[in-house]
């Protein structure tokens, strides 16, 4: 019962690192590496409004996620689209960019383990003997609830279609005016905000430090090879494959081999199927 | 023509007066104390403000007698990083060869602060014979080993702080007590994946389990490692009565929060614990980390009166930082400048061979007891009575507070239980 529980905590957290970096790639094509940057950004972000400005932890969560939006959008609007196509330029500048925020955060006296987010409910409850914490609960269910708004978002909005569009064929997209360079920065915009959205909902189950950014652009990069790259759904799957396996590595193997499991993940899926679950980008190649 | 020599005459006069006058007093050249430190991480920061505490006081009163003349320290500090995830040991020794063959520096102190690091840069400290004081975050027991195990090469090293032998005997020696006092005998081992951390580990696993303690299990977790959930249970499933942990990362802070939250029936004793150490551990952790347990290695950095300068040190420090000493590399690294100072001046030269003779001669009271090292591995003498030798120090949160409750010669309190751990 406890792997499946924390199984499942592990995968939707797991999801969340990866939503925002399967979107932007899904759509604009763009490996966004500067994705593990911006949700520390977003989490320090919601940090100083809650502290620095005390303002209320409502606000303050609305105000990271909309500035990391803005953020992301301006990164994409003033770099990245200067290396549009360019996929190993595309690769070093968005990694640059996440390095200079991460360097820029710590220059900024950002160090320590002081920084924290409350949760969302205090306290704790036990489902089946087995006891688990309310913002667990709480990622769980809100986790699953954007996978849904992203799937109805995608297929039931202008933008949302219009995003699918260009994910699907650019240039047939751009025959029908859909303009591409707005959409991709509406991708990253909403990319990033995934992102802050993953950090708002998960660091309160621990701290805000610099170094976790790196290790949220592995996992996150680990779950989208597996699931494909560009395909957010092969990502969800990815993220409860890897999650599952990297619990079942704790409880059977040893936790000290638990980030060995996303990496192993990403080298069994390069030599065995390297379009991954679901993605499309190597398929014919891989048929040939 | 008796004029002319009159305004040449007067003109050399005026331009030597204006020189003397406009050039400045020669001030006398700094004794350059090279720090290599990972700042961002709290056993870095911690260092860095004990030396430059040190320094400022010393200076102050004049300086470092040395060679007829008083002469400053200058604290220069370059970021290791070494211990961030995933940085490779070899950007240490980069600093380290920095500030010696760049900054110039006469000695030494600090780190690096991982313990890998630290053993690395030894051969270069030896072929650069630079006397280097460890203050901070190395622990393992290798360190003063390899210094006595090959003394001619190794001469030029010495550490001022605790080691992990020397934390597992004061772990143990709490283990006995919480034994008799509350029949506790399961032991669960937490450590982070570094080479001191899994050393120790492996270490009090040998040692409790020859001691009679059922050992429930031993996880190691990589570095950076953010859930903790599945090894607390495994340790509530298997009965257990206190989780060890060894770990210098700041994530650990979670594992005190997932402990709270589970309410797993174990007292969480840090031996290694950077998160528990600091005053922001209370804020960090929402005073969820209460009743938490840690080994600051030595007294200073949490309040006691070990002997009569641990709360002027204390004072001092949290005047100049506008926070308290937070742990480990706090007390030691303050030491250690006036260590260097006195043997310097002993030693009346900079010269490093006579510097470590006057090093291995060192007997003086600092903050945290007397200070001595051993002769031939050059490792701060440890003791549990200040007037013997350096004390450690071992708190448990309470109330919000950082208590010293080991060793009992300075304790400011007992160990106490979390309220469902209560029979």
């Amino acid at each position: 019962m406890e792997i499946l529980i924390y199984g499942t905590i592990n995968s939707v957290a797991l999801a969340l690192y990866a939503l925002g970096f399967a979107l932007v790639y899904g759509i604009s094509r763009l490996p966004n590496f500067a994705h593990g940057a911006l949700y520390v950004l977003s989490g320090f972000i919601a940090w100083s409004a809650l502290n620095t400005l005390k303002l209320n932890y409502l606000l303050s969560v609305v105000i990271a996620m909309a500035v990391t939006a803005l953020i992301g959008a301006v990164i994409y609007r003033v770099f990245l689209i200067r290396v549009r196509g360019m996929e190993i330029s595309e690769i070093i500048a968005s990694y640059a960019i996440g390095l200079a925020i991460l360097e820029g955060l710590r220059w900024g006296g950002f160090k320590g383990m002081t920084y924290t987010l409350p949760p969302f409910i205090e306290g704790s409850t036990a489902i089946a003997g087995i006891s688990v914490d309310y913002q667990r609960l709480v990622v769980i269910v809100i986790g699953a609830a954007l996978v849904a708004i992203l799937w109805l978002f995608t297929h039931y909005t202008r933008i949302g279609l219009a995003l699918r569009g260009m994910a699907q064929d650019e240039r047939a997209a751009l025959m029908l005016g859909i303009d591409s360079d707005i959409m991709a920065v509406v991708a990253m915009g909403i990319g990033s905000m995934l992102a802050a959205f993953a950090a708002i909902l998960l660091l309160p189950l621990g701290n805000i430090v610099v170094e976790s950014g790196y290790n949220v652009l592995i996992l996150a990069i680990a779950v989208c090879i597996v699931g494909g790259l560009g395909s957010w759904i092969g990502a969800v799957l990815a993220a409860f494959l890897i999650g599952f396996a990297q619990i079942l590595t704790v409880v059977y193997v040893g936790a000290h081999f638990q980030m060995v499991v996303a990496l192993l993940a990403i080298i069994l899926t390069l030599i065995l199927k390297p379009s991954g679950l679901f993605g499309q980008q190597k398929e014919l190649e891989e048929r040939v | 023509m008796k004029t002319r020599r009159f305004f040449l005459a007067a003109s050399l006069f005026l331009a030597v007066a204006a020189l003397i006058a406009v050039a400045p007093a020669r001030a006398a050249q700094p004794i350059t104390l090279g720090c290599p430190l990972s700042t961002a991480f709290l056993y870095g920061w911690a260092a860095e403000r004990g030396f430059k505490l040190a320094v400022e006081e010393i200076n102050a009163a004049g300086g470092v007698a040395v060679g007829g003349e008083k002469r400053p320290f200058k604290v220069e500090v370059i970021d290791t990083r070494d211990l961030e995830p995933g940085v490779p040991v070899s950007e240490a020794l980069l600093a380290v060869e920095k500030l010696i063959l760049d900054k110039k520096a006469d000695f030494i102190l600090g780190g690096p602060v991982r313990s890998e690091a630290a053993l690395a840069a030894m051969p270069l400290l030896s072929k650069h014979k630079k006397v280097s004081i460890l203050t901070t975050g190395v622990l393992t027991p290798k360190y003063h080993a390899m210094v006595a195990e090959q003394y001619d090469k190794f001469k030029y090293c010495f550490r001022i702080h605790g080691e992990a032998k020397n934390l597992v005997g004061e772990i143990m020696a709490n283990f006995a007590q919480l034994k008799e006092k509350h029949g506790f005998n399961n032991l669960f081992i937490m450590a982070q994946d570094v080479s001191h951390a899994r050393g120790a580990a492996d270490t009090i696993k040998t040692v409790a389990a020859d001691k009679g303690w059922n050992i429930t299990g031993l996880e190691i977790y990589p570095t950076g490692a953010t859930d903790f959930s599945m090894g607390l249970l495994k340790a509530k499933n298997a009965k257990t009565d206190i989780i060890n942990i060894w770990m210098d990362m700041p994530e650990s802070a979670i594992l005190l929060k997932q402990w709270f939250d589970m309410k797993v029936p174990a007292l969480p004793f840090g031996s290694t614990l950077a998160a528990a150490e600091q005053p922001g551990f209370w804020k960090a952790t929402d005073g969820k980390g209460e009743f938490t347990l840690c080994n600051v290695v030595n007294a200073g950095n949490a309040p006691s009166n070990a002997t009569a300068w641990t709360m002027k040190f204390y004072d001092a420090y949290a005047k100049r930082w506008g926070v308290e000493p937070e742990g480990l590399g706090s007390s030691s690294s303050y030491m250690a400048v006036y260590t260097l100072k006195e043997a310097i001046e002993r030693a009346g030269s900079l010269d490093s061979d006579k510097v470590v003779a006057a090093l291995e001669a060192t007997d003086i009271m600092g903050v945290y007891g007397r200070l001595r090292f051993d002769p031939k591995s050059h490792q701060v003498i440890p003791a549990n009575e200040a007037k013997e030798g350096a004390v450690g120090s071992i708190l448990q949160w309470q109330a919000g507070k950082r208590v010293v409750v080991y060793p009992k010669s300075i304790a400011m309190g007992e160990i106490q239980l979390p309220p469902w751990m209560r029979k």
